[in-house]
């Protein structure tokens, strides 16, 4: 009698707080016709914040994957001062509020920051343009591949890497002939969870864009933009886009676990 | 080939010792086993020897050549690790190619030329049929030969093996005995193989070098060893074995 009694709030609970809320999106945005949807996605400030946002994910995706790769192998293979301390480091940006993250970027990169007030000289400015996006989206993002990676990296593989060692192969053959096979789809997993954080980043990037409209704005930033100014229907299309977004790399998600055995259905 | 160490030493971190001014020769195609107990220093000798770890003093010759800084890949040793180490998302055709397909340039075989000493191989060890198969699908004997194919594929000078039966049940661990020590006769290779089993390596070596907390107690054939124990320690592990 339990079980069922237990699904059964289960289901009430994914529909109240994920369906219902997710279905109204799309209803809401496609109220008026699918040709008002059309045109509001299609608004030049909305079009070049879907651009914005693709543009920044597109930046962040392969610097996360090297340098997650380069700081899971270094902890996992070497014992080196201050190792410890990179593995705290990296689960740091999980710790702080994205708020806050924004913040630190700005007093450390803006204009009245010792990084950003070196460089103003030069006519470098590192917030409130793409730049400062890109930075605070890394480090948002940068724990998932590590996070990912590192654990396969610390329990497989060791031995494959001396054995090919002594068979002669350089360190570039043994990293893509022996452990980069073994680690391919943690990797893709942490990169598509990265991904999909820096598409729906909000605190952070909302600190550092400088809001500038049609320029600076991305996605979240301009569904928030637009419902303030009373554009519902705006607001709910562009809405509809980030959730396509979030869509493909939930189905990207899903295909990984279906072809990663140890990923299964729990994850 | 033949080699030859010369007072080699080895701590970690300052510690004490775990290779204490060690010396041995392996004459050509020769077969020596090193003996000792769990933490006697047996993998880190060997390690030392394949360039896996490098020495804080002495030398390694190879036919009188100075190789004690020459890196693990420049070495030509083929290794059998305990747990066989193979690449498990290579095919075992694959693994047993691997040694040949990393050569550069000139040195690098042509890929029908490999394919047919990778066919060889696998007949040397009675395994032409399962090429295709990955390492998961092989039981624990299997993956032992396809790990010392490998090793043979790169033409070694030397052939070292670490526990290489330690994982295979008492059946198959006398077959693979006598089946390694075949092959390593075939070869005419030099080698070298790591074990605590006393059986084992009496019933395997021309010669035991018998080690204790980072010392070579003795070195003999298992006769003279069986005749007079140089050490107490010799003595007891050896009764203890039998
Ligand atoms: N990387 C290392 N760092 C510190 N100490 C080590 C390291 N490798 C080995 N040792 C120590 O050196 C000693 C000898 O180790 P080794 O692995 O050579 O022993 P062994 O004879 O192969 O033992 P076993 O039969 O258990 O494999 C041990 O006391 C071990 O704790
Ligand atoms: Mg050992």
């Amino acid at each position: 009698m339990r079980r069922p009694l237990l699904i059964a709030l289960a289901m009430l609970f994914a529909f109240a707080v994920i369906v219902l809320p997710v279905a109204a999106i799309f209803t809401r945005a496609f109220a008026e016709g699918a040709g008002v949807w059309l045109s509001a996605i299609t608004a030049p400030e909305t079009r070049a914040a879907i651009w914005l946002t693709i543009l920044t994910a597109l930046i962040v995706l392969p610097i996360n994957i090297v340098f997650g790769l380069c700081a899971a192998w270094a902890i996992a293979r070497f014992r080196f001062p201050g190792r410890r301390a990179l593995l705290i480091l990296i689960e740091i940006p999980f710790a702080i509020s994205p708020i806050v993250a924004g913040l630190c970027f700005l007093l450390v990169y803006g204009a009245y920051g010792p990084v950003g007030a070196a460089l103003q000289p030069y006519g470098l400015q590192l917030m409130f343009n793409l730049t400062g996006i890109v930075l605070v989206s890394l480090f948002v993002t940068c724990p998932f591949v590590v996070r990912e990676v590192l654990p396969v990296l610390a329990v497989t593989g060791e031995d494959e890497e001396r054995a090919a060692l002594t068979l002669g192969a350089s360190g570039w053959q043994i990293f893509s002939y022996v452990t980069f096979p073994n680690i391919t789809w943690p990797l893709l997993y942490g990169a598509i969870l990265a991904t999909a954080r820096a598409i729906g980043e909000f605190g952070a990037v909302s600190v550092v864009s400088g809001a500038i409209r049609g320029q600076t704005m991305t996605l979240p930033l301009q569904i928030e933009l637009l419902y303030n100014d009373y554009n519902t229907t705006g607001a709910f299309a562009a809405a509809t886009v980030l959730a396509l977004l979030a869509l493909v790399t939930l189905i990207l998600r899903g295909l990984i676990a279906a072809f990663h055995p140890a990923r299964g259905a729990t994850s | 080939m033949s080699l030859r160490i010369e007072n080699l030493s080895k701590s970690f971190d300052g510690g004490t010792s775990v290779l204490d001014d060690v010396s041995l020769t392996v004459a050509e195609g020769e077969f020596v086993a090193l003996l000792g107990p769990s933490g006697s220093g047996k993998t880190t000798l060997l390690n030392a020897i394949s360039g896996l770890l490098s020495p804080d003093r002495g030398r390694i010759l190879l036919d009188g050549e100075d190789i004690t800084h020459l890196p693990a890949g420049k070495r030509r040793f083929g290794m059998v690790f305990q747990s066989y180490a193979l690449f498990r998302h290579m095919s075992v055709a694959q693994n047993v190619e691997f040694g040949l397909r990393v050569l550069k340039g000139a040195e690098r075989p042509s890929k029908s030329a490999r394919r047919a000493r990778v066919a060889e191989l696998l007949d040397l060890i009675e395994m032409g049929d399962l090429g295709d198969r990955y390492p998961a699908q092989l039981s624990g004997g299997q993956q032992q030969r396809v790990a010392m194919a490998r090793a043979l594929a790169i033409d070694p000078r030397l052939l070292l093996l670490d526990e290489p039966f330690s994982a295979l049940d008492a059946q198959v661990r006398q077959t693979l005995r006598a089946s390694v020590r075949e092959l390593q006769r075939k070869v005419g290779v030099a080698a070298i193989l790591v074990t605590h089993d006393q059986t084992e390596a009496f019933a395997i070596a021309d010669r035991v070098a018998v080690m204790n907390e980072g010392l070579i107690d003795q070195i003999g054939s298992p006769e003279e060893l069986r005749a007079a124990p140089a050490t107490p320690f010799v003595r007891s592990f050896l009764e203890a074995g039998t």
